[in-house]
């Protein structure tokens, strides 16, 4: 197993004001405690879903381990945030797993859904975009029309950060 | 009382919005007032956050800059957008590195953000006028076993959601109990509804959903009431597919707190669109009397 340095800084950098990550003495409360590992692992089995697992190969810049994995290995995280509650040292989980999301999506191996979205928000600065016929039915429940973005202006926020380049 | 930018987003708005209509008439009895502006998708903690951060921070940003050019607090009617656009603010707020950069972005398009405002969840904000809603209560929900499902995001991370309890949430229980109705426990009630790993893993989020909706069954209760657009989803559209994936049979009606209220506020089932939903109502309805 290959020790990526690069990508063991980037995670200790992203860690927001502190190196508490380093700190994880996998005590795996986080696995313990996560919905999706409860319904992929059973206590004999190595595969499903593991924030653990996760946090120690981000850890020691195991960045195969995680990246060059079934894509459940980073997906399987269902944002529900109970990890960074039960961690008795702080490390905000979640964060570093949007780290490894983010990765997954520029090197173009995120599920679908993730970039169909991003399309539907980069084209119309909402994720669901407003439908003629949910529009008379706001007009029949009595509510005013939806209050529409600028999006041209949206658009070109996203274009300056370089955020289309990941679209698919 | 102070006026709030309504933040509806995009699931209620564009999707749902008998949502809005209900929530739209509670604030209006309990006389918290909203104004409208142009925001665009919040973005979606689950969704775009794990697309790009940055880009993230951006649109949040940019929303956040429409509300301080009115001077206004936001109120939000999702959990993922108060979680999106309190995350926002807590990222910006502790690394001014990253504020630097949004910044310089937003620059370009006219705007800076200061972190000047505040958003709340409107559970908290009808949590804080709990002797107005009761006052507004004419038809008290009695008799009606409600299971509460306040949702990850309402509150966790403790870091920027102010809840009061991230693990042990009662407010949405003390709002349920206002209303008339009794809330059931049935020992579920943080577990995620799972719908960002249904999106990915449908088999995964309806072993998860099925741990959920297992124990709701059992406690009997009539309704669940959620606070979030993504979980109201969930448990309204999955329920029949999860039904057939396991050959069980799964049909508890969920429904917004404010559905809730707004039928012990007298309004008829017909004022706010109950008929749209996809799992019926029929039997909560007669249950009530109405």
């Amino acid at each position: 197993m290959t020790v990526d340095f690069e990508f063991r800084k980037q995670v200790m950098d992203y860690h927001i004001g502190s190196d508490l990550i380093k700190y994880c003495f996998q005590c795996s409360r986080c696995a313990d405690n996560c919905p999706v590992t409860n319904v992929t692992t059973d206590f004999y089995t190595t595969t499903g879903y593991n924030p653990r697992s996760n946090i120690l190969n981000a850890l020691l810049g195991y960045k195969d381990a995680i990246f060059s994995a079934d894509a459940l290995t980073i997906w399987g995280c269902t944002v529900c945030d109970t990890c960074n509650e039960v961690c008795p040292q702080n490390i905000e989980l979640t964060e570093i797993f949007t780290l490894l999301k983010n990765q997954s999506v520029a090197n173009g191996n995120a599920p679908d859904f993730i970039y169909s979205q991003a399309r539907a928000i980069f084209d119309s600065a909402k994720a669901i975009p407003t439908q003629p016929a949910i529009e008379r039915r706001r007009e029949q429940l009595g509510l005013p029309p939806v209050a529409e973005p600028d999006v041209s202006e949206f658009r070109t926020l996203l274009k300056n950060i370089g955020a289309d380049k990941k679209l698919k | 009382m102070t006026e709030y930018k309504m933040f509806e987003g995009c699931t209620i708005g564009n999707r749902i919005p008998f949502i809005e209509a209900a929530s739209r008439k509670v604030f209006d009895k309990v006389g918290i007032e909203t104004s409208q502006t142009n925001f665009s998708c919040c973005p979606d903690p689950t969704g775009m956050k794990s697309f790009d951060n940055d880009a993230w921070l951006a649109i949040g940003a940019r929303n956040l800059c429409l509300a301080e050019a009115e001077g206004k607090d936001i109120i939000s009617l999702c959990n993922g957008c108060t979680n999106t656009l309190r995350g926002v603010q807590h990222q910006l707020k502790h690394n001014s590195w990253k504020k630097d950069k949004i910044n310089k972005e937003l620059a370009k398009i006219g705007k800076e953000y200061k972190g000047s405002i505040d958003i709340k969840h409107f559970v908290d904000v009808l949590s804080d006028n709990l002797d107005k809603v009761k006052g507004a209560i004419t038809k008290p929900l009695n008799g009606l076993k409600v299971a509460v499902h306040p949702g990850c995001h309402y509150m966790r991370p403790a870091e920027w959601m102010e809840s009061d309890d991230p693990m042990r949430p009662t407010t949405l229980k003390k709002l349920v109990e206002a209303s008339g109705a009794t809330v059931v426990d049935y020992g579920e009630e943080i577990l995620c509804c799972g719908s960002a790993v249904t999106n990915a893993y449908e088999e995964h989020g309806f072993a998860n959903l099925k741990i959920k909706m297992d124990a709701i069954k059992k406690s009997g209760a009539d309704v669940i009431a959620v606070n979030c657009p993504a979980c109201y989803q969930q448990f309204d559209t999955r329920q029949r597919d999860l039904g057939k994936a396991y050959e069980t049979e799964y049909d508890t009606p969920a429904m917004y707190i404010t559905e809730l209220y707004a039928l012990a506020m007298g309004f008829t089932p017909d004022d706010i669109g109950l008929k749209f939903h996809r799992i019926r109502l029929t039997s909560t309805l007669e249950k009530l009397g109405l």
